[in-house]
């Protein structure tokens, strides 16, 4: 863990879980595995606290817990690692990418999973067709209102908001509650059934994007104890290793349980009669047992990575070549989607035949053109296809970590570019090219005039994208008897970008944190203002009264309102934009990792 | 005397109403009338009459003279074009139209030669003519530049793509834009220059030795690319670009809450 992932984790951990949970959490990230006591020593934090604020890390996979390391009956140390904690950056891009294959359903199934960390399918299927039921009412509703169907209705909305308003109570337009006084028969139609969302959950499943949560081993156990759960025949024979045992170790891992689960989503609060009556019937429902208990559900992140990655190739095939390779790239990354592991160097081979066979439909291309399209993908200098064999019509592969490396090549020379200027790419690029050269080479090749060439180099030396390599002549590495080869790594260059893309990430979100702190009075003021109108707007106020509460805010508070919303948009989709950078990045040097 | 008079008058009408009799046909069948449909149409017409009013007609411009796999056919010819045309004698207008046949890929001059049949000096003279009539342009291109018809299979575009560096090397030069006689080695260097800027790509094939251009059996060809992927999300940021990024730390004098840059960028 570096200084600059910590800091970017503890950013994180403050903004999604709050201070007490971002003070356990980097304590833990800068001191390795702590047990229970050292942590609240050494944090000064209240012990039920820190035992919630482990609790929360455990739900989301961010804590592992094992047994100590001074042998069994020792206490059980907490580790965190930073990895899991930067995913959150990540996850309006996991939602965005569910919400595109497999619309609402799976959005909020995702958004679920992703705020609870661990959870049952049947409580995800439950909140989900709650929530999509609430939003099908709320669209009935602001239709109903606007039209202003029923007098009725507005009158006891607006007595029902006045009243909440009088407690200055932040007003949001609580169309749950506006529920109850809609008749029940109106609204029948409009319930999400258990069975689709269900069915959107298997779905996920099937394609791998979610798991289960592997069972949890009891810590302190004896070596030869089981664990715990069922359904883990044949697991690995020791429970205590330092590692946690990954989701992919347990042969279950994608296997949707039997549940029971019929209905339909429930909207908010009471047509029924009676609180007491209510409530028995809620607490019923509760723990009504589905078939399911035990198992819980996380999201793969891995599944994910592995879609963004393809994305990437295929996008950059689409760019260096044309439509069609992308799309018989695309084919090809699609057919091996399951057969392939994370890991691996290539994709398994795929014969032309099968590769006709599986392109879309909409594609009318004759099979000669295809192997044309194939062909010229082999002897693209960039190597994103091979030839593996001549069976079938010919075996082709997609080089899975040759792409990830040309890609990070290209953020590389695309970061050198913009803030250096295009000549100290060229230089840059070469370099690259050319491994190790001299600094008279580096003019010649480069066509560059000598004093400005030296000039970038040693920017470039300086800002350690560049590194020099000496080779003695004589043993005294006397500077006039030494070659100087310049040279660039591209794996320690890819490392050190990568913190700077942290570093990046943090400042961001700081400036974020910042503006917000700085505007805080006007926010504040102008969310009451917005709750004033609301209600007025809702009981029928006359057009001077609205213009009167409008007229609170002023013109020069307007406007700074409006350029503090569009700064904070900037500063998140920034954020999006770093952490794509962060992705290729880091599955480059993974991927060198794998390998090596 | 009479009756030659008489006969020579009716033969003038005959040509008027000739005239006008094919013109209406070719305009009922808009693809083009053949020798029998007129044939048929006036069955007294001797056929030297008919040639000679078919000729007047193509000469005047007002008949378009195509050949099919049975014959000959005449097609009405659009005002439009006849207008253009007004003022340009024979041979330009049959050069032109050879020009217009090849399409959007254009027409080496030597193969309008090839076509029109006229000599040389010929054919530059009307080249020049046409050009100062703003009817036709001439486009230098290098092989590289050709025309890439999409229906083309993959692999002849891809070909069709290339330029070979003895192509470059005589472009260069007949452009005339160095003032000092450039070789093909300093061609290369330069081509080189261009990879290194990733705007180009090179590949190596095996060529047989004589040909134009090739070195110890081998030839590069260079071809123009595009980048892999955009400008990468980093630099997008102000950080990524930040000459003091190495001073900034939160609480420093140089802080991500007070960055001049970042309040540069976010109100832009």
């Amino acid at each position: 863990m570096t200084a600059q992932e910590v800091r970017l984790c503890g950013l994180l951990l403050r903004e999604h879980f709050g201070e007490v949970v971002e003070k356990v959490g980097t304590h833990l990230l800068r001191g390795g595995a702590q047990n229970l006591r050292i942590i609240i020593h050494e944090t000064g934090v209240p012990l039920d606290l820190v035992k919630k604020s482990l609790c929360v890390l455990v739900q989301h996979g961010a804590c592992v817990f094992s047994s100590g390391r001074k042998g069994a009956g020792s206490p059980t140390e907490y580790r965190t690692s930073c990895d899991r904690i930067l995913r959150i950056l990540r996850y309006p891009r996991y939602i965005y990418t569910t919400k595109t294959l497999y619309g609402d359903t799976g959005e909020l199934i995702i958004e679920e999973l992703l705020q609870r960390g661990h959870m049952t399918m049947s409580s995800t299927v439950k909140t989900v067709a709650d929530r999509l039921t609430q939003n099908m009412e709320g669209q009935y509703l602001s239709v109903c209102i606007n039209q202003g169907l029923s007098k009725l209705f507005s009158l006891f909305l607006k007595v029902f908001l006045v009243l909440r308003f009088l407690f200055f109570v932040e007003i949001e337009y609580d169309k749950e509650t506006a529920a109850v006084l809609i008749p029940p028969f109106l609204l029948e139609g409009l319930c999400m059934d258990y069975g689709e969302v269900s069915n959107a959950f298997s779905k996920l499943v099937e394609t791998h994007f979610l798991q289960r949560c592997p069972p949890m081993v009891a810590a302190g156990a004896a070596a030869s104890a089981a664990p715990a759960t069922p359904a883990t025949p044949g697991t690995p024979a020791a429970p205590v290793s330092t590692a946690p045992p990954s989701p992919e170790s347990f042969p279950d891992c994608y296997k949707v349980p039997h549940m029971t689960l019929v209905g339909r989503g429930k909207r908010q609060l009471c047509s029924e009669d009676g609180e007491d009556q209510r409530n028995a019937k809620r607490a019923k429902m509760d723990s009504q047992a589905h078939g399911d208990e035990g198992i819980c559900w996380q999201v793969n992140f891995e599944r994910f990575h592995l879609h963004f990655r393809d994305q990437a190739i295929i996008s950059a095939v689409a760019n260096k070549l044309d439509q069609t390779s992308s799309e018989i790239v695309r084919t090809m990354l699609r057919m091996s989607e399951v057969t392939t592991s994370p890991t691996a160097t290539c994709t398994k081979p795929l014969s032309a035949n099968e590769i006709f066979r599986s392109l879309p439909p909409s594609y009318n291309i004759a099979r000669p053109i295809v192997d044309q399209y194939l062909t010229l993908l082999v002897d693209d200098p960039m190597e994103f296809v091979g030839k593996a064999g001549e069976s079938g019509g010919g075996m082709y592969v997609v080089n899975l970590h040759r792409a990830l490396a040309n890609l990070a090549r290209a953020t590389l020379e695309s970061v050198v570019q913009e803030r250096f200027g295009s000549r100290s790419a060229r230089i840059f690029r070469l370099l690259l090219r050319k491994r190790h050269l001299e600094q008279k080479q580096v003019e010649d090749f480069a066509m560059i005039p000598a004093k400005e060439a030296k000039d970038m180099l040693y920017t470039l030396l300086a800002q350690n994208l560049v590194q020099l390599q000496e080779i003695p002549k004589t043993p005294d590495f006397a500077p006039s008897r030494t070659f100087y080869l310049y040279t660039v790594n591209q794996l320690p260059t890819a490392r050190m970008l990568l913190q700077n893309c942290y570093k990046t990430v943090a400042n961001l979100i700081e400036r974020r944190l910042f503006e917000s702190r700085e505007n805080k009075r006007l926010l504040e003021k102008s969310q009451r203002i917005e709750a004033i109108l609301a209600s007025l707007q809702a009981s029928g106020a006359e057009p001077e009264q609205l213009t009167e509460v409008e007229e609170m805010i002023t013109a020069t508070e307007k406007q700074q309102l409006e350029a503090l919303r569009l700064h904070i948009n900037k500063l998140d989709s920034a954020e999006n934009q770093v952490d794509e950078s962060i992705f290729l990045l880091e599955s480059y040097i993974n991927s060198t990792a794998s390998t090596s | 005397m009479s009756e030659v008079k008489l006969k020579r008058e009716t033969n003038v009408l005959d040509v008027v109403e000739v005239e006008n009799r094919i013109k209406e046909l070719c305009q009922q069948l808009p693809h083009g009338i053949t020798d029998q449909v007129i044939q048929n149409d006036m069955p007294h017409l001797e056929p030297q009459q008919r040639a000679m009013v078919i000729n007047k007609l193509l000469s005047l411009g007002q008949l378009d003279l195509l050949r099919n796999s049975s014959g000959l056919l005449y097609r009405m010819k659009d005002t439009q074009g006849a207008g253009k045309m007004k003022g340009s004698d024979n041979q330009e207008k049959l050069v032109y139209q050879v020009i217009e046949d090849a399409g959007n890929k254009g027409i080496w001059s030597r193969d309008i030669r090839f076509k029109s049949n006229l000599p040389l000096t010929e054919v530059n003279k009307i080249l020049k003519n046409l050009e100062s009539k703003k009817l036709i342009k001439a486009v230098k291109s290098v092989a590289a530049e050709a025309a890439i018809d999409s229906k083309q299979s993959p692999m002849v575009q891809r070909n069709s793509s290339f330029a070979t560096s003895h192509e470059v090397w005589k472009y260069i030069c007949e452009l005339g834009i160095s003032k000092v006689d450039l070789s093909m080695d300093d061609i290369e260097t330069i081509l080189n220059t261009l990879i290194y800027d990733g705007k180009v790509e090179m590949s190596v094939i095996a060529a047989k030795e004589g040909t134009a251009g090739s070195v110890d059996g081998q030839m590069k060809l260079y071809r123009g690319v595009n980048a892999v992927i955009q400008p990468t999300g980093l630099v997008r940021t102000p950080c990524g670009l930040c000459p003091v990024f190495e001073d900034c730390h939160d609480g420093g004098e140089i802080s991500p809450s007070h960055c001049v840059y970042m309040a540069e960028w976010l109100d832009f």
